[in-house]
């Protein structure tokens, strides 16, 4: 199975953000997105979830040598800030997402099954998603988009304001739940891109690129993405010019990526 | 001192230019025309300033001009001529200077200038690290600056129409800056002794009641002709002037304006900021702990009944108490009738005439936005990021029942207002047309019906909140403000309750219908998370 982007661009009024992106995930995978602060990371995730209308591009999943476009159920999406319906209870929350998707799970379980999978206590499960705190609401966020079994799964920094011990056990489940699905998972912590991911693939000057570890050890790999990433400056990023050709940043020598000072640049 | 004064002005003017701008690029149509980079561009800047330049200006002098004018020519001169003077009637002129004597302690007491400040201050002094009390006496000065100017003007112009002496017209604005400087040593001195502000709800309410108090005592003893002889006042007057003089070693010497600005500033700040959050935490609050609420249903029809269970307090138990009152409120008309027959002319006439009226009642209680914004906060900002709840077939299914549980919950009082307008139009004499009868009932159903499909139907088509709460979509400002002001013109309009009626009822259809339209048409991709 494959996900595959075409031809991705969107901007904001003359930011260009993402450029002509072309990139193929393939399942079994867990990809780290590194970017630097501004690159787009998020954009691309709600291009892809279909929460920001996109310029250009086609989205689609190759399976058994078949491409069809995306569709909505192929998606799950882990926030960065868990958001749960704070009037249902844990168990209803469990509930309403397991009717909607009974037709879908395959191997339905049990709602207690599910929550002790997740490490949910016993006295929690009956509260109002209000009063849950950080960690339980994203557990509960992660679980929903679990059960549904989700082609691709996209996790926008999801473990960073996690306790150690709600953090590991996430680690351990997305390890064990990433076969037969994409997993792209963006975050700024390259210690954790570098100990979870199989493949790193920054987010730069609006395009794709994976790094390549070949035969680096993990000191010079991580030299080497930080060198990477230094070269991309969201904030001098040139601005979006219709007419002109974009190419991949990744055929430009670092160097000319940097625009000159403008002169109104200089005078500020 | 002077660089204070420059930099304290040229952040508040950045402050307000750059809120111009924002403000032009919130205007539908006009924001395209708008470069990206607004905030950069010269020519708006300048554009902007000269706005901002305006607008201090026309608040400084047009605040001063309309007090003067209201508060004390007006009634100085009005009151002194109409007087029911014991001791008999007081001169205009001495009015006008009693009553602005007056008027002005009290405006010290309410507003004593000192600490007075806005969010540029903050930057400046929290951000920034400016010197606060260069920062607080600027702002200060300033305010007294544009006080003696305001009052110059307008005092002598009005003052020379009701005859007053120029000397004591030209001693006034001295007067006001005396009496503001002797109001602001309070929290000065206060601070000083207490090490902490004066700020309780006792003192905050004392504030204004006090001169609410002084406010009704200078009309009411000019009113009875019992003034202060002009020469007491001029006493007064020249007073105050002396001990502001003295007052300014006080307010010179102080030496804690960095702590008390930082500690106010602060808290203002934080109350800004915090709006969103805390309408986010006062909806949240609404919902029901009650563990013994469930429901039976599945999928969609599960959610929904959830949530309106655990919201009834906004929804069900509000309009509960709206139909209790609007049956109290039928009831008592109808026994109004019963002793005071000589009303029912009027009150036929009126319902045969002031339909439109009802549209603002309608309008004020409907349920809608309590219903949509509960909505967005409690359950949408999370199931909008599930790709399942945006799927078209979801978003239609639960657009209808959550519909249909919106009009129910607005019903109610509908049937019970329109009910009983029927009700008391036949009770005061009834009218030759029977159908009017049935206009009123149904017109009045039908705006409710009308509000609740629009405010849920402009919900799914705009969403306009950001995954914070917060309202980002200008277009949607606009159509609820031109909403609220096509009803609250509905107060002004009379028009014969049959055709005002049967459009209202057109109306309300064709609304219904464009509005399935056009949501089945468009919310599949217009309700997302505003980003």
């Amino acid at each position: 199975m494959k996900f595959i982007i075409k031809h991705l661009s969107k901007s904001y009024e003359n930011d260009l953000v993402l450029k002509d992106i072309d990139f193929t995930f393939e399942s079994g995978k867990i990809y780290g997105l590194l970017g630097r602060n501004g690159a787009g990371k998020t954009t691309l995730f709600n291009c892809i979830n279909r929460d920001i209308k996109r310029d250009s591009g086609e989205l689609s999943m190759e399976v058994d040598g078949i491409e069809r476009p995306l569709t909505p159920e192929d998606i799950g999406y882990v926030l960065s800030t868990p958001t749960v319906p704070e009037f249902l209870t844990g168990r209803e929350f469990l509930k309403f997402f397991m009717d909607i998707h009974k037709d879908k799970i395959g191997d339905m379980k049990t709602q207690d099954e599910y929550f002790d999978y997740m490490k949910v206590a016993y006295t929690d499960r009956d509260k109002l998603l209000k009063d849950y705190s950080h960690g339980m609401k994203n557990k509960m966020q992660m679980l929903i988009n679990i059960i549904a079994e989700p082609n691709i799964l996209l996790l926008d920094e999801p473990l960073t304001s996690l306790d150690v011990v709600v953090a590991e056990e996430m680690k351990e489940l997305l390890k064990s739940i990433k076969g037969g699905r994409i997993t792209i998972f963006s975050t700024h912590i390259l210690d954790l891109a570098l100990d979870l991911c199989d493949e790193i693939v920054l987010l730069a000057g609006g395009v794709l690129e994976t790094v390549d570890k070949a035969n680096l050890d993990n000191d010079e790999f991580r030299k080497k993405i930080i060198q990477a990433l230094k070269d991309d400056d969201p904030d001098i990023r040139p601005a979006y010019d219709m007419n002109a050709e974009y190419v991949s940043t990744a055929d430009v020598p670092a160097g000319a990526r940097k625009q000159p000072e403008t002169e109104e640049g200089t005078d500020a | 001192m002077l660089k204070t004064l420059k930099i304290s002005f040229g952040m508040k003017n950045t402050y307000r230019v750059n809120t111009i701008l924002y403000g032009l690029k919130q205007i539908p149509l006009v924001k395209e025309l708008l470069p990206a980079e607004l905030y950069g561009v010269r020519g708006l800047k300048i554009f902007a300033s000269v706005i901002s330049v305006i607008v201090e200006i026309f608040s400084a002098l047009g605040g001063k001009a309309i007090y003067f004018a209201l508060m004390v020519f007006l009634p100085a001169g009005l009151i002194s001529e109409n007087s029911h003077g014991i001791l008999g009637m007081p001169d205009p002129a001495d009015g006008f200077l009693f009553v602005f004597v007056i008027l002005t302690i009290a405006g010290a007491i309410a507003n004593p200038y000192m600490f007075d400040t806005g969010r540029n201050n903050y930057y400046g002094v929290v951000l920034m690290n400016m010197n606060a009390r260069e920062v607080a006496l600027v702002d200060f000065w300033y305010k007294i600056f544009k006080l003696v100017i305001g009052f110059m003007i307008f005092g002598i112009f009005m003052g020379l129409q009701l005859g007053a002496d120029l000397w004591i017209l030209i001693l006034m604005p001295f007067f006001a800056a005396g009496v503001k400087l002797i109001g602001a040593t309070f929290p000065l001195s206060y601070y000083e002794k207490h090490g902490k502000r004066r700020d309780s709800k006792v003192i905050g309410m004392l504030s204004v009641f006090i001169p609410l108090t002084l406010m009704g005592l200078a009309y009411g003893f000019l009113w009875l002709g019992i003034i202060i002889p002009k020469m007491v006042c001029v006493a007064i007057m020249v007073a105050g002037i002396l001990l502001g003089l003295l007052s300014l070693k006080k307010i010179l010497n102080f030496g804690y304006y960095r702590e008390i600005y930082r500690e106010i500033l602060l808290e203002t700040m934080n109350v800004r900021v915090g709006s969103d959050r805390l309408r986010t935490q006062a909806t949240r609050k609404v919902i029901s702990a009650d563990t013994s609420i469930t429901s039976s249903k599945s999928g969609l029809e599960y959610l929904n009944e959830l949530f309106i269970r655990r919201h009834r307090k906004i929804l069900w138990t509000a309009s509960n108490r709206i139909s209790l009152v609007a049956l109290a409120v039928i009831a008592l008309v109808l026994i109004a009738f019963a002793f005071f027959p000589e009303i029912k002319g009027g009150v036929n006439e009126m319902l045969m005439t002031s339909l439109p009226y009802m549209l603002f009642v309608m309008y004020l209680l409907n349920r809608g936005t309590g219903f949509t914004e509960a909505l967005f906060i409690n359950c949408d900002h999370s199931f909008l990021t599930y790709p399942f709840f945006k799927t078209p077939a979801a978003i239609l299914k639960l657009f209808r029942i959550r519909l249909w549980e919106i009009i129910k919950v607005n019903l109610p009082p509908a049937v019970i207002i329109g009910a009983g307008l029927a009700l008391i139009l036949f009770m005061s004499g009834g009218t030759d047309n029977p159908l009017n009868y049935g206009i009123l009932f149904v017109s009045v159903v039908g705006m409710s019906v009308f509000f609740s499909v629009h405010y849920l139907t402009i919900y799914y088509l705009l969403q306009p909140y950001t995954i914070d709460a917060e309202v980002r979509s200008s277009m949607y400002k606009v159509i609820m403000g031109v909403t609220y002001l096509v009803c609250y013109m509905g107060i002004q309009v009379h028009l014969p309750t049959f055709w005002f009626g049967i459009a209202c009822i057109a109306f309300s259809v064709l609304y219904f219908i464009v509005s399935m339209i056009l949501v089945y048409r468009f919310a599949p991709e217009t309700f997302r998370i505003r980003t």
